[in-house]
């Protein structure tokens, strides 16, 4: 334990814990809106553009979070813009930037020969190089998050059930569509950051999906949401620093065993 | 019967009562192909008005442009006595109209049933941080009360079946108490029972209620019960003095005189 105390004197890794702590309950309340409005085929494209984004930023020779942010940003804002046509063709067009983005990672990086443990780092992550400037805007990010959902609830809570009547009853359908979409995309960048595009999912999707096993309604969900988020990376960074773990995959995997045992629970509690 | 071939506002002259719905040679559709076809349709406050057509008639097309969905290809519109025509107009009417969709998909996360009439109070007394208070609650134990699923109330709405997710949605449209009330083949997909059921209720509903209301449908409808059935075929709208309560024969389909 005292190993623990030491580790965290450290101020790198003090603020991979507040980075992560910090996705972990913010972050994960994306994943509510990703399983409500159908986008699992959209963030796994914001994903692969991230990606994409990340390779230029090193190839370009500034920071892979820069590139990513700028990338996904704009990829959210012009699929929220083209809206509904997007998840009629979603699986196509997922198909096409998954590929297209990935081809042009790696042709990025192997053209500007960036070293490999630095495309490992876009891959797995590397939150131990969390600056200052990183850690206040995944927290400014956690902040607007958790701001929308506050503010604009029962507006939301009507787009996620049923946007046809949302907008019969005048809810600006649109607007809260797009923010929801440039939200998951800033989300997705910022996770990218801290767990690598593999493991983007562990922190924006996977506690969702368990807490929708359980919830009653859409603030039930976003409270279990950010707590299996919390569990997931505040758990996750502690066995990391305990048996000596990359942070993410840790992460990644106490995520994964929440949503293996919640789904256990569920299905006995649906039988009993 | 009066021998003009479409129903126009002016039909109304003498009759009392304000136009709360007045189309005059509306034109709408979808992608700038008109499905709708200068329909002309007034419809008085405290009416009740049935409109029957086959598929593909354009009855949901009509409802949505009534509901500000729509913006209408030509013709004027004007709605509770004001002409609508931006979105400052739209919001004010939407407001004022409760809306029954043709469609109760099942959601894509846990709703109770409670919550889902509560939100049909959405621009009416809550919206952004101003929240749903005590009042609001007790319009929706009321609207459960009346649509008969007062004990449903605390269920998921994803596990109701079809007729009792169209209840819901029925209280969920009063629960906005709204001036006008627009359904779109609300019994087409219940068994018989459960439309006969519904149907009862909508009718109480409106003699106790007094709210004006538009219902669409391509299935017959009991013309007696209703001020007026209109016909609408291929984005035409048929004349209003066909069958009313002076007229109960002619409920079936028929040419213009
Ligand atoms: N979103 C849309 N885009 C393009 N065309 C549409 C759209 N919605 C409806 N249409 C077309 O407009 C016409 C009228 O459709 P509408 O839904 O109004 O018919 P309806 O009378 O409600 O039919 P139903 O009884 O099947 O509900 C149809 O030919 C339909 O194909
Ligand atoms: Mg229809």
């Amino acid at each position: 334990m005292s190993e623990i105390a030491a580790a965290l004197s450290i101020p790198v890794i003090r603020h991979a814990l507040i980075g992560m702590l910090v996705a972990g309950s913010t972050l994960s309340l994306l994943g509510v809106v990703i399983v409500s409005l159908h986008l699992t085929a959209i963030r796994f494209t914001l994903i692969h553009v991230g990606l994409l984004g990340a390779a230029a930023g090193l190839s370009l020779g500034f920071s892979s979070t820069a590139g990513a942010f700028t990338l996904v940003l704009l990829a959210s804002v012009l699929m929220g813009i083209s809206g509904r046509r997007m998840s009629i063709s979603a699986s196509s067009v997922t198909g096409l930037f998954m590929t297209g983005s990935l081809a042009g990672a790696f042709l990025l990086l192997s053209r500007t020969g960036v070293p490999a443990m630095e495309v490992f780092g876009v891959f797995a992550g590397n939150i131990l190089l969390m600056t200052r400037v990183d850690l206040v805007l995944v927290a400014v990010l956690g902040v607007v998050v958790v701001a929308a959902f506050v503010l604009a609830f029962r507006e939301i809570q009507l787009v996620l059930l049923d946007s046809e009547l949302a907008r019969s009853l005048g809810v600006p359908v649109d607007l809260v569509t797009s923010f929801l979409f440039v939200l998951l995309g800033a989300g997705v960048a910022a996770a990218l950051r801290l767990v690598g595009a593999l493991l983007v999912d562990a922190i924006i999707l996977l506690p969702g999906i368990a807490a929708l096993r359980f919830a009653r309604g859409l603030a039930s969900a976003l409270v279990l949401s950010a707590f299996f988020g919390v569990l997931a990376c505040g758990g996750g960074f502690f066995a990391a620093l305990y048996f000596d773990l990359p942070i993410g995959a840790s992460a990644a995997a106490v995520s994964t065993i929440i949503l293996a045992l919640s789904s256990a629970v569920s299905a006995i509690q649906k039988r009993g | 019967m009066m021998p003009s071939a479409a129903v126009t506002p002016e039909s109304l002259v003498g009759v009392t009562g304000e136009p709360l719905i007045r189309l005059q040679g509306v034109s709408g559709g979808y992608n700038g192909k008109a499905v709708l076809h200068e329909v002309s349709l007034a419809v008085r406050r405290g009416e009740l008005v049935g409109i029957v057509g086959q598929n593909g008639a354009g009855k949901s097309t009509l409802l949505k442009i009534l509901l500000g969905l729509l913006t209408p290809m030509s013709g004027t519109m004007e709605m509770f006595g004001r002409r609508i025509r931006d979105a400052g107009d739209r919001a004010w009417m939407q407001k004022r109209i409760g809306y029954l969709a043709q469609i109760q998909e099942p959601p894509a996360i846990p709703v109770t049933v409670a919550d889902t009439v509560l939100l049909g109070r959405w621009g009416r007394s809550f919206a952004g941080l101003r929240r749903p208070g005590a009042a609001d609650r007790e319009v929706v134990r009321r609207h459960l009360e009346l649509t008969g699923i007062a004990e449903l109330a605390k269920r998921d709405l994803r596990s109701l079946s079809g007729g009792q997710r169209q209840r819901a949605a029925l209280a969920r449209a009063l629960a906005r108490e709204p001036e006008l009330l627009l359904m779109d083949e609300p019994t087409t997909y219940l068994d018989k029972h459960a439309r006969n059921d519904l149907m009862r209720r909508i009718l109480d509903i409106h003699s106790e209620s007094g709210i004006t209301m538009l219902l669409v449908t391509h299935v017959e409808l009991p013309g007696r019960e209703f001020d007026r059935v209109l016909h609408l075929d291929e984005g035409l709208l048929d004349r209003a003095d066909r069958t009313d309560r002076t007229d109960r024969t002619a409920s079936d389909e028929g040419g213009a005189p």
